[in-house]
């Protein structure tokens, strides 16, 4: 017997915002549990498993998941958690769907990095305590290392990374999932503050609260919803050594491995996508991700970042809910092949990027068709 | 999409919690070895079969995960490979002479004059940090810094066995709008309400939108009683971290008049013979609120008391 293939049902999310202060983890996920249901004729009743995806960490709380279970509808239901970033939560319920043993999955990832008073700590918390904890080493001075290198190895100035900022943050504001203020121009990005030289504060993806709930099925019972499912045909992940100063400079060798697995997969190479929508933890991590998916050579992502094929829904850079960006970026890409822009020719294939771990040490990468 | 319904406002600001938990960390032989030469300023690596040496040192090849066949006294030059800024602090990789990798440390330079391939040295610390890395302050600049060898260690120092470490989180816990309904009645009225389940009357403490059993709304608010009934209990005759009394009280699982779910808080005991003859489940318990101003908080319930028949 083959394997059933694996669709995208529905998806749901909250405002993406700085600061969710008006509701805890479970108003949130309560919220995007209960809208995922809309407009598909399933219920809960039909669902077989949960799996969800947060940080201990960030919440604050051991085996945080488990004080979420009414809100994730899990009661008395197989439920299982993924502590890392959402992607993998759909990579885990889209194997146990081709596994045979279920039919339909709920997949959910939240977060609130806003109730974390220093989110640097929570980033320091991955490093390693005896040699890299206490001379500064963390998250920000990773992705420092990673642009200094990266721009003077390409000749990419910051203004570069600046016009994608503030290209992605115009597109989130449009999108009108992302909470925005003002939406900043290149020159204010450039001015904003120094985070990790030679990146400015938003230059360094912004934290952010949010839910996304996604129902998975078989594909014979998307269909039997009525519409066409959008199927997961790839899927790849790899792992980048935990020792930053180990890595190969100036490229995400995990990202071309996690892109090749899925390729082979999908029968199509990532860079023949339609749509991609990826992760990073900076403009330059985008960068670099667009390059390891083989949507550019090395050095030249900002090409394939000013494409308009890329992070349409405005990516990680304005809108980053650490253990929910790569769920986010499936439930955009998914959003722009079910329901295409009018006049436009409907994209077809989509790539999905999400990242984890200090300076992107991991990274999953699916590739979805309609 | 989620929007706090305006009539369950609340005046709560944040719920601030800690979570700092003490470890005592194990470096092993190599991380151990290193740190405890490091008032002796001696900068400890790993030779490897084959002669890789890598610093500083590690029980484990970053390469293929072989063991070291030698710990070995790595120079204080080498060069700077990579650098940042963050708050101020410049930090660089740094590769040692005779060493294949590099490591992160602080550089104690300008950022503008830095440029990859320079030479660096290593700058002791004028104070006392023990046996932490940041004995060594950072590095210099050394442009004339002659190449070093790498050579044999002599008489290492026993390494650190376990080292003594602590790690504290702050966070600032949004209530919502029905948690926060819910303590704001608890400091404003001394009552404690609940919320409907979705099918019934019994209330669901804590309050919550969504019914956890059925997955429906949850129905109208409703003030839970003074007094309940145990439906689980433990006594506690242990002193453990995080206590907020001391032993020997009850930890006990009450169910509130109207109320359906079980709330947890403590009752206070005289004696264990006695608490063992009176409490248990089934046993009709009252709330004894603190004298004080109230917080918000459960801990305004000070602590409850068995009604005695």
């Amino acid at each position: 017997m083959s394997m059933p293939r694996v669709g995208i049902v529905s998806t749901s999310m909250t405002q993406l915002r700085p600061a969710w202060d008006s509701a805890q983890h479970i108003d949130l996920i309560s919220a995007v549990v209960l809208d995922v249901f809309k407009g598909t004729g399933l219920t809960l009743d039909d669902v077989d498993f949960i799996i969800d995806s947060g940080s201990d960490v960030l919440d604050g709380r051991s085996i945080s998941n488990c004080g979420f279970l009414g809100a994730l509808g899990a009661h008395h239901k197989e439920e299982a958690r993924v502590e890392e970033d959402g992607l993998w939560a759909a990579l885990y319920g889209v194997n146990k769907i081709r596994a045979g043993s279920s039919s339909v999955g709920l997949i959910v990832a939240y977060s609130k990095p806003s109730e974390s008073r220093d989110i640097d700590l929570y980033w320091g918390s991955m490093v390693e305590p005896f040699y890299q904890r206490p001379v500064g080493f963390g998250q920000k001075a990773a992705l420092g290392m990673q642009a200094q290198r990266y721009f003077a190895a390409h000749g990419i100035k910051d203004t570069d990374a600046a016009a994608l900022v503030a290209r992605r943050w115009a597109a989130a504001a449009e999108g009108g999932q992302v909470a925005i203020d003002a939406v900043p121009d290149a020159d204010t990005v450039l001015a904003s503050a120094e985070a990790a030289a030679p990146l400015t504060d938003l230059m360094i993806s912004r934290p952010v609260d949010g839910a996304v709930a996604m129902l998975l099925s078989t594909e014979d019972i998307a269909v039997r919803l009525g519409r066409a499912p959008a199927i997961i045909t790839g899927i790849g992940t790899s792992m980048e050594t935990h020792a930053f100063s180990a890595r190969s400079a100036n490229q995400l060798e995990s990202v071309a491995k996690a892109a090749a697995m899925a390729g082979a997969k999908a029968g199509w190479k990532p860079s023949e996508a339609d749509v991609a929508e990826v992760s990073a933890s900076s403009a330059v991590g985008e960068l670099l991700v667009l390059e390891g998916l083989g949507l550019a050579d090395a050095g030249k992502g900002l090409d394939a970042a000013m494409s308009d094929k890329v992070n349409r829904s405005g990516g990680a850079l304005p809108a980053d809910p650490l253990m929910a960006t790569g769920l986010v970026r499936l439930a955009e890409a998914y959003r722009q092949l079910s329901q295409p822009h009018p006049g436009a020719d409907a994209p077809r294939r989509a790539v999905v990027h999400g990242t984890g771990g200090v300076a992107m040490q991991t990274n999953c990468v699916f590739t979805l068709e309609v | 999409m989620f929007a706090a319904p305006e009539t369950y406002k609340h005046d709560l600001p944040t719920f601030h919690s800690q979570i700092s938990m003490p470890y005592t960390l194990t470096p092993g032989r190599a991380a151990g070895t290193f740190l405890a030469e490091m008032p002796n300023r001696r900068i400890v690596g790993s030779r490897f079969p084959g002669g890789m040496v890598i610093a500083p040192a590690q029980d484990f090849s970053p390469v293929d995960g072989e063991e070291p066949e030698a710990l070995v006294q790595v120079p204080e030059s080498g060069v700077l490979t990579a650098f940042t800024r963050v708050g101020g602090v410049v930090i660089g990789l740094i590769r040692l002479d005779g060493c294949a990798n590099e490591f992160p440390h602080r550089i104690l330079a300008d950022l503008d004059v830095l440029s990859v391939g320079q030479r660096v040295a290593a700058q002791w610390s004028d104070g006392d940090e023990g046996t932490s890395i940041t004995a060594i302050k950072g590095f210099v600049l050394a442009p004339e810094a002659p190449e070093g060898k790498v050579t044999d260690l002599a008489d290492p120092a026993e390494p650190l066995g376990v080292i003594d470490y602590s790690m504290s989180l702050d966070f600032e816990h949004a209530y919502g709008p029905y948690y926060g309904r819910m303590f704001d009645e608890i400091r404003e009225h001394g009552r404690i309400i609940g919320i409907r389940t979705s099918n019934g009357e019994d209330a669901l403490l804590p309050p919550r939108e969504v019914d956890d059993i059925t997955h429906k709304r949850t129905g109208t608010w409703k003030a839970c009683g003074n007094t309940g009934t145990i439906r689980g209990c433990s006594i506690i005759n242990m002193e453990i971290l995080g206590q907020s009394r001391k032993p020997p009280y009850v930890y006990a699982e009450i169910v509130l008049d109207g109320a359906s779910t079980r709330m947890i808080h403590v009752i206070e005991i005289d004696d264990l013979e006695s608490a063992k003859e009176k409490i248990r489940p089934g046993t009709r318990v009252r709330a004894i609120w603190t004298d004080g101003e109230r917080q918000g908080r459960v801990s305004d319930i000070d602590r409850f008391e068995v009604i005695e028949d």
